[in-house]
């Protein structure tokens, strides 16, 4: 239990009937560190999560888990070490917000178990700690969107994993509730050693709070490394056809992304068109 | 993971008793329809053409169960009630557990309120393989009287069978897949029973009267045939019921936490499929029970299926008895066949319920 | 506007016409005959083209030494045998009208069955139909007697209702005197899934009261669905079904045999389970004296040795 989780991917393909998404990736995600998935729309951010947690199969390469292929690992362990905050997911309405948070708790109970003690107070915890627990008695289709995405990082939180995929847990989040969601995350990995995989699409988020950056685009490793390293201006006009809008952070120097408004049609990706 | 926050003393959260368990009530609930249950199985002991006093009823009941010298009443009247009433009432009662079971557990599997046990194919294949049985020669492969019922519960089967390998796609089943092939399926076997049915003048009326659901000529043999499988089948579904709870996030989500869906839908299918499949050998093709009864568990009683499942088997046996008694006493002589009553009432009620708490049930 | 008024006026004329127009066709003349049915029809005398449309009727052409004249019967006419060389027609219930037609018959003898449907499209065509609807024994006499005015047989009909009345005496004059104790309780099942039986009212009543037995469903009236409940509670002594063309036919007999409620009756324990040619007790014609030998032999083995 108390085992890290480092999750690589080596030279993996993959995508959705026969049609690849994300093309030769080879990455790293090990224990005490954030790593922010960045990407343009449709670059394969989700698929790549799916893939490492084994929702979808690669084509070619392999996952791993500790060195071990992930496809061989029972899915009841796998859930144990892997938790998942999915984007915008179908709930059931006629749950409460704390039974949705304590299904985070169901990798550790067996067929005929139910749940303990213990699994109240973490689940609990959890929620204290994402500040969802006056939401507890709510059924799950009152909340907003906000409150479902914070409500659904507690049950991964109530999981227990020592890998943690987020899939844009920010997106519905008002700033202070994004600071606070990502803060809490940050200090959680540094705590207990948790791989984190975070895909982002809020390029400033994802420089403040990750240790290092994978860019996708395209269906491949644009750019890997520290966000100094992978937001650069050429990186971002090349990826995004956004020219000229990297400058430094004022209080800690990390690259800061600003858009200036401009008349007439903006200059985009399509412009520079350059086909696969 | 340090605990910093313990839930607050003196709320639910706090009390360290799991969220179902906190509707004591709900306990409470299962123990008394257990008792309607028996109560409602001995009113309908009484009830059937020939009269026999209720008193007369449960001397006949005890004295089977720990038999007496003498005896105050002919010998007709026991068989009347012990070998005609009571395997009726027995095999009613296992058709309404089995269809709303299977109801609950389609509608779990496929987080879709329409679902009901009929759903893969298995109603269709059922009467297709009883069709087949009215107009094969009587004594086909020595079978006798358990002609019709072995081979609807093969049609229920091979029909489930079918829809399951149409719809599996490399080595998974997606749940849309699946309804579509039942539907087809469904449709196809459907006009071959309706054409069977249209060929066969002479047989078209026993043919009908078996779709439409009867209990009428229930025998003890019949009882201890199909028991097995519905006893054995709700039994795997209630070990699942936790496990059900988490299917109602999407497949995604629940593989994600930890469930091997692939393995939990053959299992619950093939168990729901063969509860259903006993259920309609037996006494015909019953509707509204399978959809009407979980929702009507659910309203009352909300969607957890630890709860939802146990009470919707008591639910389901009670409402199908009473059905049944219906059937036999509101026109006597004639029977009205069981799947009429069924509708007539299971509508209005069920609307009644809904139109009572508007919340959410699903 | 005017258009409108003559496209009106045009369609009032042709209307006017077509009403006055003299009708499709006029019954064909000939003796007037009432039938069973209570309809009246007019049937040219000793008609030489005669179409049966149901099994019954075709007994009762081939008894009056009609054979000859018959032109088609339906599918399931299979006695006497020469019947089923026959033309055929169709079904009981649903007959070629079209082939009728071509075949243009002088008669055509039916039944209640097709009073809806089969007759007004038959009359509308100008045939001659004649319906039979024998409900008990004497209306089977009188629709022999019938069919012998129409077809100027009369002679061959009055033997043949004489010889029935005299076999139907012979059994009654021995079972009449019998005391209601003397009279075993029969069941007679007519199917087995709905269980069902001939109440008052029906033939089978009449035959089995006449052949000495009590129906145990003499409180009910027609062909209704009985209660199993109630055949046990009556404990019969004889139970009996028709059986015997092909294995479909034999479901309610084996049926009676096995079903475990019904072997502990009276009849089950006494081996009284008895299948009769479901042919002679269900068709009102001719045989139907066979049938209630049948009964009797059946019912009160020790009254009557095999006649």
């Amino acid at each position: 239990m108390d085992m890290t989780v480092t999750l690589e991917m080596d030279r993996v393909t993959l995508g959705y009937q026969h049609q690849p998404v994300l093309k030769d990736v080879t990455c790293r995600i090990g224990p005490g560190e954030i790593v922010g998935l960045i990407g343009p729309n449709g670059s394969g951010k989700s698929t790549l999560i799916k893939a490492l947690s084994r929702v979808l199969s690669p084509f070619s390469g392999s996952i791993l888990l500790n060195g071990r292929d992930i496809s061989l690992i029972p899915r009841a362990v796998l859930a144990r070490r892997v938790g998942v905050v999915p984007q915008m997911p179908l709930l059931p309405s006629a749950f409460t917000a704390f039974e949705i948070a304590l299904m985070g708790r169901n990798p550790h109970l067996g067929l005929l178990q139910n749940e303990s003690c213990r699994d109240m107070e973490l689940t609990w915890q959890a929620m204290i700690r994402t500040g969802t627990h006056h939401l507890a008695g709510r059924r799950v289709g009152e909340l907003s969107g906000g409150e479902i995405q914070c409500l659904l990082i507690a049950r991964v939180l109530a999981q227990e994993t020592k890998a943690i995929l987020l899939d844009e847990p920010t997106a519905n989040l008002d700033i202070g509730r994004q600071a606070e969601i990502l803060g809490l995350i940050r200090e959680l990995c540094r705590e207990n050693h948790i791989a984190v995989l975070a895909a982002i699409h809020d390029l400033n988020l994802a420089a403040q709070y990750c240790d290092r950056l994978l860019l996708i685009n395209q269906g491949r490793l644009y750019a890997e490394g520290k966000p100094r390293e992978v937001i650069t201006a050429r990186n971002m006009a090349e990826v995004y056809g956004a020219e000229d809008c990297v400058y430094a952070h004022p209080k800690n120097g990390l690259p800061t992304v600003l858009l200036t408004a401009v008349e007439g049609r903006a200059k985009g990706r399509d412009a520079d068109a350059v086909s696969e | 993971m340090t605990v910093l926050n313990k839930p607050p003393r003196g709320s639910q959260y706090g009390s360290g008793i799991p969220p179902w368990l906190w509707k004591r009530s709900h306990f409470f609930s299962v123990f008394g329809l257990c008792g309607v249950l028996v109560l409602v199985s001995l009113m309908a002991t009484t009830v059937g053409s020939i009269h026999v006093p209720f008193l007369t009823t449960i001397g006949i009941i005890l004295d089977r169960l720990s038999p007496a010298p003498d005896r105050g009443w002919p010998s007709f009247l026991a068989t009347i009630v012990i070998d005609i009433r009571l395997p009726r009432i027995i095999m009613a009662g296992l058709a309404g557990a089995a269809l709303a079971t299977a109801g609950a557990t389609y509608q779990g599997l496929f987080r879709n309120p329409l679902a009901d046990p009929y759903l893969i194919g298995v109603a269709q294949g059922a009467s297709l393989g009883a069709v087949i049985g009215f107009l094969l020669p009587g004594d086909w492969l020595g079978l006798g009287n358990s002609l019709i019922p072995v081979l609807a519960f093969s049609g229920a089967v091979g029909g489930a069978t079918v829809v399951y390998l149409l719809a599996r796609v490399g080595k998974t089943v997606p749940v849309t897949t699946l309804i579509l092939a039942g539907v087809a399926v469904g449709a196809l076997l459907s006009s071959l029973v309706s054409y069977l049915v249209i060929r066969s003048t002479s047989e078209v009326h026993g043919i009908m009267f078996w779709l439409m659901g009867s209990f009428s000529l229930s025998k003890w043999a019949d009882v201890g045939a199909a028991l097995p499988y519905i006893t054995a089948g709700i039994i795997i579904i209630l070990l699942y019921a936790r496990t059900l709870n988490v299917m109602q996030l999407d497949e995604e989500q629940s593989a994600q936490l930890g469930v091997n869906v692939e393995r939990l839908k053959l299992v619950l299918l093939t168990a729901a499929t063969l509860i259903t499949a006993a259920s309609v050998s037996f006494a015909g093709t019953i509707g509204f029970v399978g959809i009407i009864i979980p929702h009507a568990v659910r309203l009352i009683w909300g969607a957890d299926y630890r709860f939802l499942l146990p009470l919707s088997v008591l639910t389901g046996a009670i409402f199908l008895i009473l059905a049944d008694v219906a059937a036999r006493a509101a026109l006597a002589p004639m029977e009205i066949p069981i799947g009429v009553i069924t509708a007539l009432c299971g509508a209005p009620f069920f609307l009644y319920l809904l139109r009572r708490r508007k919340r959410q049930i699903f | 506007m005017k258009k409108t008024c003559w496209f009106l006026l045009l369609v009032i004329g042709l209307s006017l016409i077509s009403a006055c127009a003299p009708p499709a066709a006029t019954g064909p003349s000939g003796t007037e005959i009432t039938d069973q049915l209570g309809r009246i029809t007019f049937v040219s005398p000793n008609p030489q083209r005669i179409i049966s449309l149901a099994p019954a009727n075709t007994e009762i052409l081939f008894a009056l030494g009609l054979g000859e004249r018959v032109v088609a019967v339906t599918d399931y006419c299979d006695y006497p045998p020469e019947a089923e060389g026959k033309e055929s027609i169709g079904g009981y219930s649903t007959p070629d009208i079209e082939k009728i037609i071509a075949l243009t018959p002088d008669l055509i003898l039916a039944d209640s069955i097709h009073e809806k449907r089969v007759i007004p499209q038959l009359e509308d065509k100008g045939l001659p139909v004649v319906a039979l609807d024998p409900r008990d024994l004497n209306e089977v006499m009188d629709a022999i007697r019938l069919v012998g005015k129409i077809a100027g047989v009369e002679a061959a009909a009055s033997r043949l209702t004489g010889d029935m009345q005299q076999r139907i005496s012979t059994v009654t004059a021995l079972t009449g005197p019998l005391t209601p104790e003397q009279r075993p309780k029969v069941f007679y099942a007519i199917w087995h899934n709905p269980l069902m039986t001939a109440g008052a009212g029906t033939l089978h009543d009449e035959l089995i009261s006449k052949a000495g037995g009590i129906s145990i469903a003499e409180g009910l009236a027609g062909y209704v669905e009985i209660s199993l409940e109630v055949v046990v509670a009556a404990d019969p002594a004889v139970m009996i079904t028709g059986a015997g063309h092909g294995d479909d036919a034999e479901q309610t007999l084996r049926f009676l045999k096995t079903e475990p409620r019904l072997v502990k009756t009276a009849a089950g324990r006494n081996n009284r389970v008895y299948a009769i040619d479901a042919n002679i007790i269900s068709r009102p014609g001719p045989r139907l004296a066979d049938a209630l030998e049948e009964l009797a032999r059946l019912i009160h083995p020790e009254l009557f040795t095999k006649l």
